[in-house]
């Protein structure tokens, strides 16, 4: 598969023609405009390497998520970044591609956290390996962390090397009835105050906040926080992972704001119901037009952070902000080090 | 290919004028401030800069860059001069940035668990600092590094078990590109913006690619309770493998660090540890709440009974958790102090855990066969020791030794699937190790270190090979 995917890559680069690398598709709302044949990255698949006492897991990029996490769960072992699937058939290459993580990552670290190493076909059809499956590694420059959430526009990522965390012997989900701004106030302090706190969400005037961790450690901070037990916590998490919790219904754009944790409650959507805060209060999802755009950008980037539409975005420019002119040249003397004939999708 | 040339006199000469005219004294050419400068720790190599500057601000960074990157003078940052790899020196002279000036905390942000420094501030500065906010920075490489250099090499140290290393905690940076541009990487967000994770591409690149003046930290609340403790095995196995089964049961540690008999032997000399023997030891930190921090314990001790360990020695007191760290500290220079006369160099290897056992008997063996007396130290939590090797630097047959067992050791590593090294960097060093470790990667790592420094002013030669 490599070699006829390196053929495949090369012709390309010496037709000047396009590709555009493709899983199963779950995510492609997030990457830039395609062009060209499409490179499927489902025929190369399957497990590598798990041996659960290594604490690393090799997989192929077309390997499914939802695969690697069963083969995981049955070592009682997970991906600590709880990736977002968005598909049933979502792939570890557009999980890599795409780096989106879940409820945890606050708390554990995102998806580049836990990418130990990873092999790439470039836009000169060169299959390269970077990194390994080592927990700490300095040599040469960090390569595997610049592939991921290079949604396509780098190259092919063929294999991918993760760290593997043990499961949470004891998890609850505690839920209070609270105004946003009190969430956010209880959200930042009880992670500061070291409880086991894994996920933090307002929703619909209410905060849940899932503890997991050691039996003992998870009853004390239960018996701490107080709060109402959320009985089916663990497909309440998922719903709101794979965004098919109600929020995230209806057809309008969802807009993402990422912003420091203690930002402070603002109305940005008209109406509490149309906004709800993650990640400790690092992120906010809006729904609303998208016409609001610049005001919520201006917003998040007084709160030391930025704002784009994740669904429903009309162009480039809602998806993504625009690049410091500096950063945006540096950026693109990256993308020509990896594909000089621009095989791939330009990043913007 | 990659290639520089040493500057001409007059190139050089015009440059320090220029730079004097600008920083007037604090543009420094004497030969015992130069000399300060042309090295870090570890392996005494060295090679004087031409000049030393000290700049105070990042708009004057950016212009000695323009000067330096139009003259094609070479230019290295400095910060507290810990390197290990020979990263300092200076091989084609040229201009030694001295960071030092630069030691303003920016912002603490307590209640977002943030902070922002200039690349000077040292980490025992940033945690006086930050000391009233109950929150703490807990990289610790054991020197007082700064963190523009901690950032520059993606240090990491005891506590990177539990807490990550620079590669995790770094939330964004200032960086000064070689053509004199100012560039901001990531955001306070957690989520990084559009584009490149170009944090992480500057994170480790050793100076090579531009330089870090500001960097934004996560900090942490200092934990409820914070417990040190001592185990000793009888012999080295029984010392790795209760730290891979603790790793394997996923226990929290905050710092698990292996020392050999002969490593002990020196700290307890050194150090003057009381009431402990010359045998493979783990000395451990636990962090959390107080009923967390007991469960772990128990957990912890459960295992090294296994293994045969002995009771523990705790260490509660904020001055006795010193003194043991400090003695973990100063490993390096109880092993030189151990066999006087002679120089001491540590390998970095990390491999994947569940080889470790190997890797350290294979470690020791060649060690031992290379007749040089040879310690094992290490963060082992991340599959990362070091062996320092102890050579007699007047006596080449030694020196080559010590070489040949530093080089076998690095490729064991690399043949368990790890890596040459763990947290020392590449410097001018590992140049070889890395070939043989990433193969045609590095000549990816080659065109992006052209494209951003296409003059090859920044570090040159340290890092990635030049051809």
């Amino acid at each position: 598969m490599i070699e006829s995917w390196q053929n495949q890559i090369k012709a390309a680069a010496a037709k000047g023609e396009k590709l555009t690398i493709h899983g199963s598709g779950s995510k492609s709302f997030l990457a830039p405009q395609g062009q060209g044949e499409v490179l499927d990255t489902r025929a190369h698949a399957g497990i590598v390497e798990y041996d659960p006492k290594e604490l690393v897991i090799v997989v192929r990029c077309g390997t499914a998520i939802a695969d690697v996490e069963k083969a995981m769960a049955a070592a009682d072992q997970m991906l600590a970044f709880e990736p977002p699937h968005f598909g049933e058939h979502a792939t570890m290459g557009g999980m890599v591609a795409s780096s989106l993580s879940g409820p945890r990552r606050p708390y554990s670290g995102a998806v580049r956290d836990f990418v130990l190493g990873c092999k790439v076909i470039d836009g000169k059809g060169d299959h390269l390996s970077f990194g390994g499956k080592v927990m700490k590694n300095v040599a040469g420059f960090d390569v595997s962390r610049l592939l991921t959430g290079s949604l396509g526009t780098l190259g092919v990522i063929t294999e991918v090397s993760f760290k593997c965390l043990p499961l949470p012997k004891a998890q609850q989900t505690r839920a209070f009835e609270m105004d946003a701004q009190s969430a956010i106030v209880a959200m930042n302090r009880w992670y500061a105050e070291a409880n086991p706190v894994t996920a933090t969400t307002w929703v619909n005037g209410k905060l849940y906040v899932r503890l997991a961790g050691a039996e003992p450690a998870v009853n004390s901070a239960v018996a701490r926080l107080g709060g109402e037990a959320l009985s089916d916590d663990v497909d309440w998490w998922r719903d709101w992972r794979e965004q098919s919790h109600a929020f995230f219904g209806g057809d309008g754009p969802l807009i993402r704001v990422s912003c420091k944790s203690t930002a402070q409650w603002g109305d940005l959507a008209n109406g509490a119901d149309m906004q709800a805060i993650d990640w400790g209060g690092a992120q906010r999802w809006l729904r609303t037009a998208s016409i609001a755009l610049p005001a919520i950008r201006e917003w998040a980037r007084a709160e030391g952070g930025h704002a784009s539409v994740f669904r429903g975005a009309t162009s480039q420019a809602e998806r993504s902000e625009s690049l410091q002119p500096a950063l945006s040249e540096v950026s693109q003397k990256i993308k020509a080090s990896f594909d000089p004939y621009n095989v791939f999708p330009s990043l913007s | 290919m990659l290639t520089f040339e040493r500057p001409t006199e007059t190139a050089v000469a015009a440059t320090v004028n220029s730079l004097r005219a600008s920083y007037g004294d604090r543009t420094v050419t004497t030969h015992a401030v130069r000399e300060h400068h042309s090295h870090g720790e570890g392996m005494q190599d060295s090679a004087l800069p031409d000049v030393v500057v000290f700049p105070e601000t990042n708009e004057e960074i950016a212009s000695i860059l323009k000067l330096c990157n139009q003259a094609r003078i070479p230019v290295i940052a400095y910060g507290t001069g810990t390197s290990l790899e020979g990263h300092l020196k200076a091989l084609y002279g040229g201009v030694c940035l001295d960071l030092s000036r630069m030691t303003k905390v920016l912002e603490i942000n307590p209640e977002d668990l943030d902070c922002r420094v200039q690349a000077g501030v040292t980490r025992e500065q940033l945690n006086a600092d930050i000391r009233h906010t109950g929150l703490f920075f807990p990289i610790d490489p054991g020197a007082n590094a700064s963190i523009g250099g901690m950032s520059a090499t993606r240090a990491s140290g005891t506590n990177a078990v539990r807490y990550g290393t620079m590669r995790e905690n770094v939330l964004g940076l200032t960086v000064i590109t070689p053509d004199g541009r100012i560039i901001k990487t990531g955001t306070r967000a957690r989520k990084s913006s559009a584009g490149y994770d170009l944090t992480r591409l500057y994170i480790g690149s050793e100076g090579t690619l531009g330089i870090i003046t500001e960097i934004q930290l996560k900090l942490y609340g200092v934990p409820e309770r914070i417990s040190a403790a001592v185990c000793q095995f009888g012999d080295l196995h029984g010392a790795v493998n209760t730290v891979i089964m603790a790793m394997q049961l996923g226990i929290p540690m905050a710092r698990i660090e292996l020392l050999d008999d002969m490593q002990m032997q020196a700290c307890i000399k050194y150090s003057k540890l009381e009431g402990l023997e010359p045998k493979p030891t783990l000395f451990m930190e636990f962090h959390g709440t107080d009923a967390y921090v007991s469960e772990q314990i128990e957990q912890m001790k459960s295992i090294t009974a296994d293994h045969g360990g002995s009771d523990y020695r705790f260490a509660d007191k904020p001055e006795d958790r010193s003194k043991l760290w400090k003695a973990r500290h100063d490993v390096y220079w109880a092993g030189m102090s151990f066999v006087p006369g002679k120089q001491c160099f540590a390998t970095d290897t990390c491999v994947p855990i569940s080889r470790l056992a190997d890797c350290i008997t294979e470690a020791k063996r060649i060690a031992d066969a290379s007749g040089l007396i040879c310690m094992i130290v290490g963060h082992v939590g991340d599959g990362n020791f070091h062996v320092q090797i102890t050579f007699d630097p007047n006596n080449a047959d030694e020196h080559q030794r010590a070489d040949d067992a530093a080089s076998r050791i690095a490729l064991v590593a690399i043949e368990m699937g790890g890596t040459c090294t763990g947290e020392h960097g590449i410097g001018i060093h590992k140049l070889d190790a890395l070939k043989v470790e990433h193969g045609e990667g590095v000549d990816v790592m080659r065109t992006i270190k052209q494209a951003l420094d296409p003059h090859n002013i920044m570090n040159p030669g340290k890092t990635i090979p030049m051809q």
